[in-house]
């Protein structure tokens, strides 16, 4: 194991932020930390890094590990440009090779503007460097505080293609936070925090399996025959439209093959993350 | 640490602007005695002999002590922002270690201390040239020169002491105003220490820039004023003691005297800056060897 939080909780005064969570990271692992807002998930991350400490238990390393930290916002200098930026923090550590910035600038697509200051960035290329500023010292584990977050659908396909690229080529243990649920899908492990506790853990699929139900809407000619017909209740009713939610695809087809004289069209979905999501933490906004 | 050192540097020079109000923070006073005030004190001084000349030294000396306490200051600001954006968690993951970090926060802002001291020192020696044909011995500039560096160090641990219990851009902002504020009075660059009521007189000699503005006006003066009084001494003792070119403790400081206060303020201010900061480190691995 790469990486052990044993009993890890951190308290604010009287708020609780991180209540006795367990984690174990293997070592080349993914894995993805999800949650509502100020469900704990930077907190934890915090502590996993070593930058705030523990009101009890702890996190164990198996070695002196080198981190790499992509933080949420913009931790580098907006009147400097991108080279500067780069090459000042890679001279900040003490085994990072000459070529290092030019190596990673090449790797990440940052060749064009890296005489530009990185306050005049675009977002998108704003996170690349970001990225690069983290690989600097050549980390076993990354570490990636809502990468994605405020950006086009475009950048964050490019951002998760980078990040899985790294993990798959270069074997690195990758540990991030997100809001966008379907970014979790490929990761190994996913953990589902909420008010400071791990509500689940496991693969994408496992938790969708379990937690998420698949939805099958029929529009029928005669809805309240429809309705009749099937002993489910039903979980949306219009004057054309039906929508269970079911356990699995059996269950679907059994619905729809001795039903078909009265379905004119069908639409099953089967359940996804946010469902998962949503089943486990409710509904009410934070 | 040096790469750190360069940051600093580079950020507080590419902002244009905030290097020229910060020169104009200092300058303000120059600008404001040349408008305002001249006239006014050359009338009382007019039974001394060259008294434009020495009048314009007194004012130099004042303002590069003004100008040591407040670019310092701006420079250690960044200190407090790299804390608020967070960007001191990021440091803290390379190899610097925290009084690494520190420590070039505290060396960059004594090199800009010394350059914008520099820059003003030209800026106003060259004006005063061109009105009043103001001259200036080789040993006059080598000990203001001297000086600088001595002055830009003290100012800098002396703000880093107040700095570190700033948490927050907007009582930075404040702290920036109040000293930038007081600095005029309290080194007795707008109105001679001597004219000053006694409460106040004592106050300015806690202030560790008021010796730095002694000095200078001793070094920049010296000559000229052995040469204005003749051998009057006590007419140049009192003159001196007025116009703060030397500070009254038992007796009027001599300039051996001034470095050493100056030093010992110098170790007590390293003390107030470095020693929470050295405390917490320890404590920090001693968490982290129990663990």
């Amino acid at each position: 194991m790469l990486l052990e939080a044993k009993h890890l909780t951190k308290t604010f005064g009287d708020r609780i932020a991180v209540n006795a969570v367990d984690l174990q990271i293997e070592k080349g692992s993914f894995t993805a930390l999800l949650g509502p807002n100020g469900a704990g998930k930077s907190t934890t991350m915090n502590l996993l890094i070593g930058l705030s400490q523990p009101t009890a238990g702890s996190v164990v390393y198996d070695q002196k590990p080198r981190i790499g930290v992509v933080f949420q916002g913009s931790v580098l200098d907006a009147m400097l440009t991108v080279q500067e930026n780069l090459q000042i923090r890679a001279d900040q550590y003490r085994h990072v090779s000459a070529d290092r910035v030019k190596i990673l600038s090449q790797q990440l697509g940052l060749t064009d503007f890296m005489t530009q200051r990185y306050g005049t960035l675009s977002g998108g290329q704003r996170r690349r460097v970001d990225i690069a500023r983290a690989l600097l010292n050549s980390p076993g584990i990354l570490f990636l505080d809502e990468p994605t977050t405020g950006l086009d659908i475009q950048t964050r396909h490019a951002i998760w293609d980078l990040v899985q690229h790294l993990q798959r080529k270069q074997k690195m243990t990758v540990i991030l936070t997100t809001h966008y649920l379907d970014e979790a899908d490929a990761a190994d492990n996913v953990i589902i925090i909420d008010h400071g506790r791990v509500l689940v853990h496991g693969t994408a699929a496992e938790i969708k399996e379990r937690y998420a139900t698949d939805s099958l809407t029929m529009t029928s000619p005669n809805v309240p025959q429809l309705a009749a017909n099937i002993v489910q209740r039903p979980t949306r009713v219009t004057d054309t439209q039906l929508t269970f939610r079911l356990p699995d695809v059996q269950s679907a087809l059994a619905i729809l093959t001795a039903n078909r004289e009265l379905i004119s069209n069908f639409e099953f979905r089967p359940g996804t993350m946010d469902d998962a999501f949503l089943a486990l933490t409710g509904k009410e906004m934070r | 640490m040096i790469a750190m050192i360069k940051r600093n540097l580079l950020l507080y020079f590419r902002d244009r602007s905030g290097v020229f109000f910060s020169l104009l923070g200092a300058l303000i006073s120059f600008i404001l005695y040349l408008v305002f005030l001249k006239q006014n004190m050359l009338t009382s001084w007019h039974q001394v002999p060259n008294a434009r000349l020495l009048l314009d030294s007194w004012l130099i000396g004042g303002t590069l002590a003004i100008t040591g306490m407040t670019t310092t200051l701006t420079s250690l600001s960044l200190m407090v922002t790299d804390k608020v954006d967070h960007i001191a968690e990021d440091l803290g993951l390379t190899d610097a270690g925290p009084l690494r970090l520190f420590g070039s926060y505290l060396c960059s802002a004594a090199v800009i201390g010394f350059l914008m001291q520099l820059a003003m020192f030209g800026i106003m020696w060259g004006g005063f040239y061109v009105t009043d044909g103001l001259t200036l011995s080789l040993t006059e500039i080598r000990n203001t020169l001297g000086l600088m560096v001595v002055s830009s160090i003290l100012a800098t641990a002396v703000n880093a002491s107040f700095i570190r219990a700033i948490h927050s851009v907007n009582s930075l902002n404040k702290l920036e105003t109040i000293i930038g504020t007081a600095a005029g009075f309290l080194v007795g660059t707008y109105i001679p220490i001597g004219l000053l009521p006694g409460f106040a007189q004592n106050l300015v000699k806690f202030i560790p820039g008021s010796y730095v503005a002694a000095l200078y006006r001793e070094f920049l003066m010296g000559s000229k004023l052995t040469a204005a009084f003749g051998g009057d001494s006590t007419a140049l003792a009192s003159f001196d003691q007025l116009m703060g070119i030397r500070l009254k403790w038992t007796n009027l400081l001599t300039p051996q005297a001034t470095y050493h206060i100056m030093g010992l303020m110098l170790i007590g201010a390293v003390i107030l800056a470095l020693g929470p900061e050295w405390i917490q480190i320890r404590h920090r691995r001693r968490v982290i060897r129990e663990r």
